[in-house]
């Protein structure tokens, strides 16, 4: 067990894989002298030079495409796209080929892609860089989607997602990179398995739903309500797609109340996609109707009272969530 | 409708303000964006603006006066509206200018309004008609307690009075407590009465959730099911000779087959022979049941089980002998299902065990019967003008009359009957 940043199990996850499977390779804008923007390849490009750890153009078309290229013809390429909001011009190869290859081949030959690129806000970065766009691929059957939210499933869902023979979508969050945890040992050949969801906190009130940063403020605001004698369960989705339904209906079924969180907007988003889910499959488990919360419904501002009026905060979901209580008839009995 | 203006926030540390001036006064058209009034903040003067269009109706904090944060200050309205008295009374009196140590706190409802989250508006929803608002999960558990939501109507905690779980877990808990204010009224009327019995003698407890369900059964079964009873007697002779037959045969103790087994495997084959009698009344619609799940009373320590012995129609003696063993054995030792407790279509209580020569049992709803099982004794019978001893079992059959007829019953008792005394009928398959 080692205490590292997320960022660092990352990088380390890669170490791994391009050292286990001479097919891997790395590639993406500066991520091999320069170490990448936000310096997840340090050091690897030293280590395995520049024919597996690969500098592009700024092209995410085209980048992505050779990747889809390579993908088919055997390699497992890495892809770093250097934050979400840039793989929009990517889009054709993501959705229409990387997805649909191995449908449009008839089995024959899929896309064994990763593509790594961080989502998230708060930084001031505004509104085209501020998005979190990771539901547009969720929505699409072909792609799988991951969002780890600590270092121990960010290294081990890597791991998994290299080894996938399918194209997968690695979301990573701008605000997670510094935040550390444990992660085993290189021998132990940890890895995370795809599409299964992990109760971080148990609890017995109500159940709150969230991926990626947004797991680590719903934990925030269960260990405020504890103190206001409501214990809710902290379910992180860890894949969006596939989507780990069970472990979230077996939750409700307990605590009987749901809020879905997550950082992007809540249209047509997870908490939709959940609501409507376990509105069916928990229909008589229910006390109050499945609530979500999400940022606010506009592009991300600049200025910082706008910027954090518009986040989706502690405080926001942490009044949804004793809404949803008093909803239920539940009233804090101290604390607070 | 009008509009309530509410004292605002317009510092960041202000509490309450005071009305400087009103800028507008009462009657004055009013348009989005025009200044209504100016208001004293802890730091500074500030104009109020409206939100609305409207006629500013009603002035509810005069010149010089403060309020809280949120308290209704003015009304705006359409012209010529009445103001409601309610709308005056309900809104929070002006706090007094000087002091803010005996300010009023702000009202509730407003501080519910400003913690709101982004959340859609409630929809104007239209007056419920007779129909009960339950949560779903308040529903479920109501139905397994049999509990009549339409008794909590209206007392609900949720949005516009929606019964939510704790509602249903309070209604519950206080059956528990009401029945004891009951209880210990009763004991101190009685006292009052007899002017004798001192209370120190006796001695209130809470009843046993098992012991509470089984009262409200048993309750509900007898204030809802018109019962009626037939009896008849059972020449048990040739059963259990078979009995001892087919136990002396079987080697294994935990093999033995019991009187019960014999009477279990009697009233199945009845059932199905009689499906104008195997039926449950639900709410003016009958359910005809295909198979005989029948429940085998259980006495406990201090309570009562009644586990469901599945298509006993379609089991051997043999196994309906091992399957009762195992769910009276489970029953004692608390380790029944909650689904092997459920969906039985007729109900067997056997006291011969404790020598009751004959009694009658309640119907466990929505179950059309239960038989009623006394012990099998030695009688004088005549038979064919000639006294005999023979061993007699008496029954009960105790009937819903919603859901069948006395013709049925006494059909299905005789072929009970002719089951027990004819016993290889119930060895043959069919």
């Amino acid at each position: 067990m080692a205490e590292v940043t997320y960022r660092e199990a990352l990088r380390r996850a890669l170490d791994e894989e391009l050292d286990r499977d001479e097919r891997v390779f790395l590639m993406g804008e500066e991520i091999g002298r320069f170490e990448g923007s936000y310096k997840v390849t340090a050091g690897l490009w030293e280590k395995y030079g520049p024919k597996r750890v690969r500098e592009t153009p700024v092209s995410e078309e085209g980048f992505v495409g050779a990747g889809i290229g390579a993908a088919m013809l055997g390699l497992r390429p890495v892809v770093e796209i250097m934050t979400i909001n840039f793989i929009l011009v990517a889009q054709d190869m993501v959705v229409n080929h990387a997805a649909k290859i191995r449908y449009m081949f008839g089995g024959k030959v899929g896309v064994p892609m990763v593509i790594r690129t961080p989502g998230g806000a708060g930084a001031q970065l505004t509104a085209q860089h501020s998005q979190s766009l990771e539901v547009w691929f969720a929505h699409t059957p072909g792609l799988k989607v991951v969002a780890p939210s600590n270092p121990r499933d960010a290294y081990g869902l890597l791991k998994t997602a290299i080894r996938d023979d399918d194209p997968v979508l690695f979301v990573e969050n701008l605000v997670l990179y510094n935040v550390t945890g444990s992660i085993p040992d290189p021998g132990d050949d940890f890895t995370v398995p795809l599409g299964r969801a992990r109760v971080a906190r148990e609890g017995a009130d109500l159940t709150i739903v969230a991926h990626s940063y947004t797991v680590r403020r719903a934990l925030a605001v269960a260990e405020r309500l504890a103190q206001s004698g409501f214990e809710a369960e902290v379910v992180d989705l860890r894949s969006l797609r596939p989507l780990d339904v069970d472990t979230v209906v077996e939750s409700v079924r307990k605590t009987n109340r749901v809020l879905i969180a997550e950082e992007g907007w809540a249209t047509f988003g997870v908490g939709a996609e959940l609501a409507a889910r376990v509105g069916r499959a928990c229909f008589d488990d229910l006390d109050a109707p499945p609530e979500r919360v999400g940022g606010a419904e506009v592009p991300m501002p600049y200025s910082k009272p706008l910027e954090l009026a518009a986040l989706m905060l502690e405080d926001k979901l942490e009044a949804a969530a004793r809404s949803l209580l008093a909803e239920s008839g539940l009233v804090a009995t101290g604390g607070d | 409708m009008a509009v309530e203006i509410p004292m605002p926030r317009l510092s960041d540390t202000m509490e309450q303000g005071t009305v400087a001036r009103w800028v507008k006064h009462e009657g004055d058209r009013v348009v989005a964006g025009d200044v209504i009034a100016e208001i004293d903040t802890d730091k500074a003067t500030m104009e109020l603006t409206a939100y609305e269009d409207g006629v500013l109706l009603k002035i509810l904090v005069g010149e010089g006066e403060s309020a809280d944060l949120g308290t209704p200050i003015a009304l705006i309205g359409a012209e010529g509206e009445e103001v409601p008295e309610s709308d005056i009374a309900e809104s929070a009196p002006p706090a007094p200018p000087t002091s803010s140590e005996e300010a009023e706190p702000p009202s509730t409802e407003a501080e519910q309004r400003e913690d709101e989250p982004a959340r859609s508006e409630p929809v104007d929803r239209p007056q419920p008609t007779g129909e009960v608002r339950a949560s779903p999960i308040a529903r479920r558990i109501a139905a397994e307690a049999g509990l009549d939501l339409r008794e909590l109507a209206d007392t609900g905690s949720g949005p516009d009075g929606r019964i939510v779980k704790v509602d249903v877990e309070r209604a519950l808990d206080q059956e528990g407590g009401l029945g004891r204010a009951a209880a210990e009224a009763s004991i101190a009327a009685r006292a009052a009465s007899q002017g004798a019995p001192p209370l120190a003698e006796e001695e209130v407890v809470d009843a046993t959730p098992m012991l509470r369900a089984v009262a409200r059964r048993m309750s509900e079964s007898k204030a809802t099911v018109p019962h009626f009873y037939l009896n008849a007697e059972i020449d048990m002779g040739r059963a259990l000779e078979m009995r001892q037959e087919l136990n002396r045969a079987l080697t294994g103790e935990d093999e033995r087959v019991g009187v019960n087994d014999l009477i279990l495997r009697a009233v199945a084959l009845a059932l199905v022979e009689n499906p104008k009698f195997h039926r449950s009344w639900h709410d003016g619609k009958l359910v005809l049941h295909k198979s005989a799940h029948v429940g085998i009373a259980v006495a406990l320590d201090d309570g009562l089980v009644v586990p469901v012995l599945r298509s006993v129609e379609r089991k051997s003696v043999r196994e309906i002998a091992r399957e009762s063993r195992d769910l009276v054995e489970r029953a004692r030792s608390g380790k029944l299902k909650q689904a092997e407790i459920e969906g039985g279509t007729f109900s067997v209580s056997n006291l011969g065990m404790f020598g009751i020569p004959s009694f009658s049992a309640v119907v466990n709803p929505p179950e059309p019967g239960i038989l009623a099982v006394g012990a099998a004794v030695k009688r004088a019978v005549v038979i064919e003008d000639a006294v005999q001893v023979r061993r007699i079992m008496a029954v009960t059959l105790s009937v819903d009359h919603r859901a069948t007829s006395g013709a049925e019953g006494a059909r299905l008792l005789a072929s009970i009957q002719r089951h027990l005394e004819q016993p290889l009928l119930l060895l043959a398959q069919e």
